[in-house]
C-alpha cells in the first residue's frame, strides 16, 4: 500500500511547482487582459513588463493567491503594495525608454522597481523602512542588475546619480520634497499617488518644464461617470 | 428569599455600587484603549456587543431564574468575581498573536472575521457575568428594587466620574485591573461567612494579577496603519513625550526624518524644516514649533495657508483649534498685536509650556497670546465685544483623505451658526480663512464653499462672488470669506501670490476659466462647474449631488458626514464595491453596529419567550414599556451631552456633568420611588410629566442654555443641575415601578424586562447618531419624548394590555 502511494507523491512533489506557475502565469495574463489593457494601458514595454514580472514573488506569503487580484495588498508596516494597473499606469505615464534613468522613492515590495528594471537602463530606488528595504534589495538583486537599492530617506533623493529623467515616488506624502523637483531633468516628469492605505488611488504628474517652471496634473486612472447626480 | 438580614443587605448594597462603578469604569477604560489600538468608532462597535452582555444576561434570568435565585447566596459574588477577573484579562488578551485584530484589514483579509468574533466574545464576558450579577439582584430583591437601583446607578455615577479623573493621571492600560479589582472587592463583600474562605483565595489571586498588570501594563500595540505607528517606522523614531490625559495618550515621537510641510509649493527650493510629531491617542495631532521672536518667514508662508496674509497683514487674530503649534507660530511670524488661540486640549498646552517651552521659543507663553482651553463657539459665544481681522479655522480634511471616520464626530465650530457668530466678531475689513485637503470625489471643498455661500445669504448678501476668494495648490484649496467687497488690489495681490508660488485662483470677484488651472490640472474635469453652480445658489444642484453637501448646522453637526444613504448602490456601481467603505468608513461601521446590536437584542428578546410561553399575558406591555424606557433614557442622555458640549465648552465636563447628575438624580428618584404605592397611576403619571417637561426642552433648552452661556461657572453648574436633574429624578423611577408592577402581575416577565432594558439602551446609543445625522436632534428628542409617553400609555391601558387586573402573587 505504502509503495503504491510512493509514486503518486513523487509525481506531485515533481509538478506541483510546475502547475503552480502554469497557474501564476495564466493569472498574470488575464490580469493584464482584464485589469490592465481593458482599462486603456496601450504601451507595449509596461504590458510586456507586467506580464514577466511574477508579482506573486513580491507578496507576503500570505498574500500570494490574491497576489493577481484587482487591488492593494498589505505588505507589514503600514504599507501596501499597490493595485496591478496603478503599478501598470504609473509606468507608462513617465513614458519610459530604455536608456532612462528613474528613481523610486519608496521601493517598498520591490515590484514597481521590477517593472521598471524590465524597460529601463538605470532605477535607483529608495526604502526608509529598513526591513522592508532589505527584503526588496533581495528579491531584485537575485533578478536584476539594473536596479539600485538604498535604504535612506527618501527626502534627498539619490544626488550621486542625479538628475533624473523620471521620478516615481511610490509612498504618498504630504509634500513633495524640494531635492527631487530639483533632481528631475527639465522636461522631466514625477508621478506621485495620493490616498490613504487600501482606498482608490488618485494620481498626480509634476512636469518640470524647460524654462523651470513646474505644473501639476491630478490623474484619475479610472475615468469615473461625473458623480454629482442623485438618480 | 427576600428576607435578606439587615446587614447582608447594607453589604450587597455596597457591593453592588462597587460593582457597578467597575463595570462603567471598564467599559470606559475599553473604549479609550480600543480607540488607541484602532479609532473611536471601531471601539464603540465593539463595546456595543460586549455591551449585550447586559440583555443576554436577562436572556438567561429568564430561562433559568428559579435555579439562579436559589443559588445567589454564592453565585452573585462568584459573578462578581469571575466578572472582575475577566475585565482585568480582557485586554491583555487581545494583544496576543491570533486576537489581535486591525479593522482595516477586515476589508481586505477574510481571516480577520473570525479575529473579530473572538475580540467580541473576550470583551463580552466581563459585561455578561458582571450584568448577570446584577440582574439577579435586582430579581431577587424586587420589592426592594428602588434601594438596589438606586445603589446601581449611584455606583454607576461615581465610578464614571473616578475613571474621568483617573484618565488625566494613569494610563489608561491600568484602568482595567483597577476596575477588576473593584468587581473582586464587591464579590468579597457580598459572600456570606460559608463562602468566605474560596472567595479569599480568589482575592488573593486576583489581588496578585492586579499588581502584576498594573506594575507591568505593557505598551499598547496600536495598528500599523495609525500614523503613530507609521512614524514609528522611520529610522530613528523616538518616542520622547508621553503623558496621559483626559483628552487622550499624548505621545510626542522625533525622527530624523519626520518633517512638516503640509502641500507645500513647488517653487520652494528651501530645506523643510525636521519636526517633532505630536501625536493623541495614536493619530497625528502636530508638530512641535521652532519659533524665535525674531523670525518673520515661516513654512506655511509657501502654502496655501499664507493667502490671508497675502491680501492684508492682520494684527488682531483669533486662531481656531490651534492645536499644533504650526499656525500659531506662523501667525506670530507677522506680528500680530494680539491673538486668541482656542486650543480644546489642556493636556497640550501644558505639555508646551513647560516640556518643549524652550524649544518652541516660549512660543505658547508669548506676551501677546492669549490661550483659551475651550470650544471656539463657547468662546465666541462669551465675548461678544471681541473683534478680529483674521479669523483663522484649522485645515479640514486630510491628505490622502480620512476615509469618514470624522464622519460621525460633531463638530460645532463648523456649522452655519458657527460662521455667523463668526462674522459677527470680525472688524470690519475682517476675514475668515478655511483650508482643506482637496477630495476626490470633491465633498469638504463643495461642503465648506456651500457654508460660506449661505453665511453670506443668511447676512442678507446676494452676491457672494464680491465676498469670497479661494486659491487652489496641488495638494490644498484655501477660502478666504471678506466681511466687505474685496477690492481690485487684494484681487491683484491674490494673483500675484498665486503665481509666485504656482498655485492658482479659484475664486475671485473677476475670475477667468483660463487661470483656474494655470498651473495646478485638477482631476475632476466638472469640479471648476460645480463650484460655479454653488457660487449661483444652485440649490437643486447642491440637494442632488452625489454627496451630502448642505452646510451643517447645529441641529446637525456632523461637517465630514457626506454619506447618502441612498446612493451607497450607486456608489458602489461607479467607485467599485471594495471602495465604498473606504470612502465613508465612520457612518458604514454605525450601521454595522446598529444591525449587529439590533439582530443580538431581538434574539436575547425573543429567546426567553419561549420560556414564557406559558406566563400570563402582557408580554407586549412589558417589551413596549421596558424597550421605551432604555431608549428613551439614552436619547435623552446624548441630547443633553450635546446641548451642554456647547454650553461649557469642554466635551469631557459636559460628560461627566450630564452622566453623574442624570445618574445620581435617577437613583436618587428611584429611592424615593419605593414610597410611592405600586399601582399603575404611578408609572402613568410620572411617565406623562416626563414626556411634557421633555416636550418643553425640545422647543427651550437650546434657548435657555444660550442666554445663560456667558454667566459665571457656579451659576452655570446650578442650572445645569437643575436642567438634567429634575427630569432624571423623574425617569428615575419608572424602571423601579415598572419592575415591582410586573413582578406582582407575573414574576417570570421581570428577567425579561431587565433584558430588554439592556438591549434597546444598547441599540439607542448608534440609533440616535443615525437619526441625529439623518434628521438632527429635534428628531431624536422628539422620539425620546414618544418612548416616555408610550411607556404612559402602556399603564393607561393595562387593562386592556394585560387583559386583567394585577394579582399579587407571591414573589419567590
Amino acid at each position: 500500500m505504502k509503495k503504491k502511494l510512493i509514486f503518486p507523491l513523487l509525481l506531485l512533489v515533481c509538478i506541483a511547482p510546475e502547475v503552480w506557475a502554469d497557474s501564476f502565469e495564466r493569472d498574470r495574463n488575464a490580469m493584464v487582459r482584464s485589469q490592465i489593457r481593458a482599462r486603456g494601458i496601450r504601451d507595449h514595454a509596461t504590458l510586456e513588463a507586467m506580464r514577466s514580472v511574477p508579482r506573486h514573488l513580491y507578496v507576503p506569503a500570505a498574500q500570494m493567491r490574491f497576489a493577481y487580484h484587482d487591488r492593494p495588498l498589505p505588505i507589514g508596516y503600514g504599507q501596501t503594495i499597490s493595485q496591478p494597473y496603478i503599478v501598470a499606469y504609473m509606468t507608462e505615464i513617465i513614458r519610459p525608454k530604455p536608456d532612462h534613468k528613474v528613481l523610486e522613492i519608496g521601493t517598498g515590495s520591490g515590484y514597481q522597481a521590477a517593472i521598471l528594471a524590465e524597460i529601463i537602463d538605470q532605477v535607483y530606488t529608495i526604502e526608509i523602512i529598513r526591513p522592508l528595504g532589505d527584503q526588496a534589495r533581495r528579491k531584485l538583486e537575485a533578478q536584476y542588475n539594473n536596479v539600485h537599492v538604498k535604504i535612506a530617506d527618501g527626502y534627498y533623493g539619490w544626488e550621486e546619480h542625479a538628475p533624473f529623467d523620471a521620478i516615481v515616488v511610490t509612498a504618498a506624502a504630504e509634500y513633495i520634497p524640494p531635492p527631487l523637483v530639483e533632481q528631475l531633468k527639465a522636461g522631466g516628469r514625477m508621478i506621485i499617488p495620493v490616498g490613504s492605505p487600501f482606498q482608490m488611488q488618485h494620481l498626480m504628474l509634476v512636469e518640470k518644464k524647460e524654462d523651470g517652471e513646474i505644473t501639476t496634473r491630478s490623474l484619475m486612472p479610472v475615468r469615473f461617470v461625473p458623480f454629482d447626480r442623485a438618480d | 428569599m427576600n428576607a435578606t438580614p439587615e446587614h447582608a443587605g447594607t453589604r450587597l448594597i455596597v457591593s453592588l455600587a462597587l460593582h457597578s462603578a467597575a463595570i462603567i469604569a471598564f467599559q470606559l477604560a475599553l473604549m479609550q484603549l480600543i480607540s488607541i489600538v484602532q479609532w473611536h468608532h471601531f471601539a464603540y462597535m465593539i463595546i456595543s456587543v460586549a455591551m449585550l452582555g447586559f440583555g443576554a444576561s436577562g436572556t438567561l434570568l429568564a430561562l433559568a431564574r428559579e435555579k439562579l435565585l436559589a443559588n445567589s447566596d454564592w453565585l452573585v459574588p462568584l459573578l462578581m468575581t469571575i466578572s472582575g477577573l475577566c475585565m482585568m484579562g480582557a485586554f491583555p488578551i487581545t494583544r496576543i498573536g491570533f486576537f489581535q485584530f486591525d479593522v482595516y484589514l477586515l476589508f481586505v483579509e477574510s481571516s480577520q472575521f473570525p479575529v473579530l468574533a473572538a475580540n467580541y466574545l473576550i470583551y463580552f464576558v466581563p459585561f455578561f457575568t458582571g450584568a448577570l450579577a446584577i440582574g439577579i439582584l435586582f430579581i431577587k430583591h424586587t420589592r426592594k428594587i428602588g434601594t438596589y437601583y438606586f445603589s446601581n446607578l449611584l455606583g454607576s455615577g461615581i465610578g464614571g466620574l473616578l475613571v474621568l479623573f483617573v484618565f488625566g493621571n494613569i494610563y489608561p492600560q491600568l484602568v482595567p485591573p483597577l476596575a477588576g479589582l473593584f468587581s473582586v472587592i464587591a464579590g468579597l463583600l457580598g459572600i456570606g461567612r460559608k463562602y468566605y474562605r474560596l472567595h479569599l483565595v480568589i482575592g488573593i489571586l486576583a489581588i496578585a494579577t492586579a499588581t502584576v498588570l498594573i506594575r507591568q501594563p505593557g505598551s499598547i500595540p496600536i495598528s500599523q496603519y495609525k500614523s503613530l505607528a507609521q512614524a514609528m517606522n522611520l529610522p530613528g523614531a523616538k518616542v520622547i513625550y508621553s503623558n496621559p490625559d483626559i483628552h487622550g495618550l499624548i505621545e510626542v515621537v522625533s525622527s530624523p526624518a519626520l518633517r512638516f510641510a503640509p502641500a507645500l509649493s513647488l517653487s520652494f527650493t528651501g530645506e523643510v524644516p525636521v519636526k517633532k510629531n505630536i501625536f493623541v491617542n495614536g493619530n497625528f495631532y502636530g508638530v512641535i514649533p521652532q519659533y524665535s521672536y525674531e523670525q518673520t518667514t515661516h513654512i506655511l508662508d509657501y502654502t496655501t495657508q499664507a493667502l490671508p496674509w497675502a491680501i492684508q497683514e492682520g494684527k488682531t487674530i483669533l486662531l481656531i483649534n490651534a492645536g499644533e503649534g504650526a499656525p500659531l507660530a506662523h501667525t506670530f511670524s507677522r506680528q500680530p498685536t494680539h491673538v486668541d488661540a482656542i486650543i480644546p486640549n489642556a493636556g497640550v498646552v501644558k505639555m508646551m509650556k513647560t516640556e518643549f517651552a524652550e524649544e518652541s521659543g516660549g512660543l505658547f507663553l508669548h506676551d501677546d497670546l492669549q490661550i483659551h482651553t475651550k470650544e471656539a463657539r463657547n468662546f465666541l459665544a462669551s465675548v461678544s465685544r471681541k473683534s478680529y481681522d483674521l479669523i483663522l479655522l484649522p485645515q479640514q480634511d486630510a491628505f490622502g483623505g480620512t476615509a469618514g471616520i470624522n464622519a460621525l464626530q460633531e463638530n460645532y465650530t463648523m456649522t452655519l451658526e458657527s460662521f455667523s457668530l463668526m462674522w459677527e466678531h470680525l472688524n470690519p475689513d475682517g476675514l475668515i480663512s478655511v483650508s482643506t485637503w482637496t477630495d476626490y470625489p470633491s465633498r469638504t471643498t463643495l461642503k465648506l464653499l456651500t457654508t460660506l455661500v449661505q453665511t453670506l445669504y443668511d447676512k442678507g448678501i446676494t452676491e457672494p462672488e464680491q465676498y469670497i476668494a479661494a486659491v487652489r495648490s496641488w495638494g490644498t484649496i484655501t477660502f478666504v470669506l471678506k466681511k466687505t467687497p474685496l477690492t481690485e488690489q487684494e484681487t491683484k495681490k491674490i494673483r500675484a501670490f498665486s503665481n509666485e508660488l504656482f498655485f492658482d485662483p479659484m475664486l475671485l470677484p473677476d475670475i477667468r476659466a483660463e487661470e483656474r488651472q494655470r498651473y495646478n490640472m485638477a482631476e475632476d474635469e466638472d469640479f471648476f462647474s460645480y463650484v460655479d453652480k454653488i457660487m449661483a445658489g444652485d440649490r437643486r444642484f447642491v440637494e442632488e449631488y452625489g454627496f451630502m453637501i448642505q452646510p451643517a448646522r447645529d441641529d446637525k453637526p456632523y461637517f465630514s458626514q457626506f454619506l447618502k444613504l441612498k446612493n451607497i448602490r450607486r456608489m458602489a456601481e461607479i467607485f467599485g464595491g471594495g471602495q465604498v467603505p473606504f470612502l465613508e468608513l465612520g457612518y458604514l461601521i454605525v450601521l454595522v453596529t446598529l444591525v449587529q446590536s439590533v439582530f443580538l437584542a431581538l434574539l436575547f428578546i425573543i429567546l426567553p419567550l419561549l420560556r414564557l410561553r406559558k406566563s400570563r399575558q402582557g408580554k407586549g406591555g412589558t417589551l413596549l414599556y421596558f424597550g421605551a424606557l432604555g431608549i428613551g433614557y439614552m436619547f435623552v442622555e446624548i441630547i443633553l451631552i450635546q446641548r451642554f458640549v456647547l454650553y461649557f465648552g469642554h466635551p469631557v465636563y459636559a460628560i461627566s456633568a450630564v452622566i453623574s447628575t442624570m445618574l445620581v438624580a435617577s437613583g436618587v428618584g428611584s429611592l424615593i420611588s419605593g414610597k410611592l404605592p405600586a399601582i399603575p397611576r404611578s408609572p402613568t403619571i410620572i411617565g406623562l410629566l416626563i414626556g411634557i417637561m421633555l416636550l418643553g426642552y425640545t422647543f427651550l433648552l437650546t434657548s435657555v442654555l444660550q442666554w445663560t452661556i456667558a454667566i459665571t461657572l457656579p451659576l452655570k453648574i446650578i442650572i445645569s443641575f437643575l436642567l438634567i436633574g429634575i427630569p432624571s429624578f423623574f425617569k428615575g423611577m419608572m424602571f423601579p415601578l415598572g419592575i415591582r408592577f410586573i413582578s406582582e402581575y407575573d414574576v417570570s416577565q421581570t428577567p425579561w424586562a431587565w433584558g430588554i432594558n439592556g438591549s434597546f439602551s444598547v441599540i439607542s446609543t448608534s440609533l440616535a447618531m443615525l437619526i441625529a445625522v439623518e434628521s438632527g436632534f429635534m428628531v431624536v428628542m422628539a422620539v425620546a419624548v414618544s418612548c416616555y409617553l408610550i411607556a404612559s400609555a402602556v399603564f393607561i391601558f393595562h387593562r386592556k394590555i394585560f387583559r386583567q387586573n394585577p394579582k399579587p402573587q407571591s414573589i419567590h
